[in-house]
């Protein structure tokens, strides 16, 4: 089972990218990025009623709805997103408590995960540079699609030295680069309950599908 | 620390200027200068109407409300994009008015820190009253 953990529509800010645009994408390149399936990652929101059923059916790929948040050691993926994480933390503040998310996330049921950790300025890599690392990490993304040279090969040191899992995804704000970067999870996962006890305690790693 | 915004300035009217007439003159200079050539745009006559585009040149009397001048550095940014939903068409001796608000103000971090983005709405109309293009104009500072 292969997903792209981490992408953008045109709800977020900086994308124009309308997610049947992305399913199209993803049919026409299935030889090369044989994905089942997307979790869309709005920037600092999440809509508990954006239903995707309809394109599911007619695609036929799995269509999981997160958010992307900003800490204070950088940004962060939220997966099992419910109504008692978004009574806890407003996803609009852009200085969020990073261990309070991870710690209460995993509480309320869902999971946080860093994200592009080797990023300048905003990632893992650089806030462990200067402060204590945060508890409770279980996987950082270890493939970004967006990720400039040599971003991610910083991750690897992270991912050997604190144990975390490693995870991708594209990180897409444009139609064209959904999947180049994902995650295959050995086991099938259908709903987002699935995609949380996986990311947790399941067997999972990155996939580059870039061109060489 | 965080933006200690009003949350009332959302949506208030702070500008609001009339501009024109319209000269087809103008209309066909403009759309020539984008390298249209379609005789809608770029011929006088009273097929003549305004390249789609033509409504982002208006930006009414004040770029910003006075307290958002005071909570935001503005000495430095840049144009982030626009949204556009078009109306009626701009015709020759039309008059444009605009009307301004604030839509949004947002923070963001990114690789080269954090960011302000305010995105401020031109609702344009014409003589008549016809609704001519609504443009979210978004613009970031630091």
């Amino acid at each position: 089972m292969i997903l792209d953990l981490h992408l953008h529509s045109e709800l977020s800010d900086d994308s124009r990218a309308p997610v049947e645009a992305y399913l199209k994408v993803l049919q026409r390149k299935r030889a090369e990025r044989p994905l089942d399936g997307i979790v869309l990652t709005e920037h600092r929101q999440f809509d508990p009623a954006r239903d995707y059923r309809a394109l599911e059916d007619r695609y036929g790929f799995l269509i999981l709805n997160a958010a992307e948040v900003e800490t204070d050691y950088g940004h962060v993926l939220v997966y099992g997103v419910n109504p008692d994480i978004l009574a806890r933390f407003d996803f609009s503040d852009v200085r969020l408590s990073a261990q309070a998310l991870v710690t209460d996330v995993a509480r309320l049921g869902g999971i946080a995960l860093p994200c592009h950790p080797g990023r300048a300025t905003v990632g893992l890599c650089d806030h462990y540079a200067r402060k204590p690392p945060l508890e409770g990490v279980v996987a950082v993304e270890a493939l970004n699609g967006g990720s400039k040279k040599g971003e991610d090969a910083r991750v690897e040191e992270l991912v050997q030295r604190f144990g975390y899992k490693a995870y991708g995804g594209s990180d897409s704000h444009l139609v064209s680069f959904v999947g180049v970067c994902a995650t295959e999870f050995d086991a099938p996962i259908r709903s987002m309950d699935d995609l949380v006890a996986q990311l947790r305690d399941g067997r999972y790693r990155p996939v580059d599908f870039r061109a060489r | 620390m965080p933006l200690a915004l009003d949350p009332a300035i959302i949506g208030r009217e702070f500008d609001r200027t009339v501009e024109g007439p319209v000269t087809a003159d103008e209309l066909v200079a403009f759309a020539r200068a984008l390298g249209e050539t379609r005789p809608e745009y770029t011929e006088a006559g009273p097929a003549l109407v305004a390249h789609p585009t033509y409504c982002v040149r208006f930006r009414g009397g004040r770029f910003y409300p006075e307290e958002l001048l005071k909570l935001i550095d503005v000495r430095s940014g840049f144009d982030a994009g626009k949204d556009i939903q078009l109306g009626a068409p701009v015709r020759p001796g039309d008059t444009i008015e605009v009307r301004s608000t604030v839509h949004e103000v947002y923070e963001k971090t990114g690789r080269t820190g954090s960011m302000v983005f305010v995105v401020i709405r031109y609702t344009l109309s014409n003589q008549r009253g016809e609704m001519l293009a609504i443009v979210d104009n978004r613009f970031m500072h630091r």
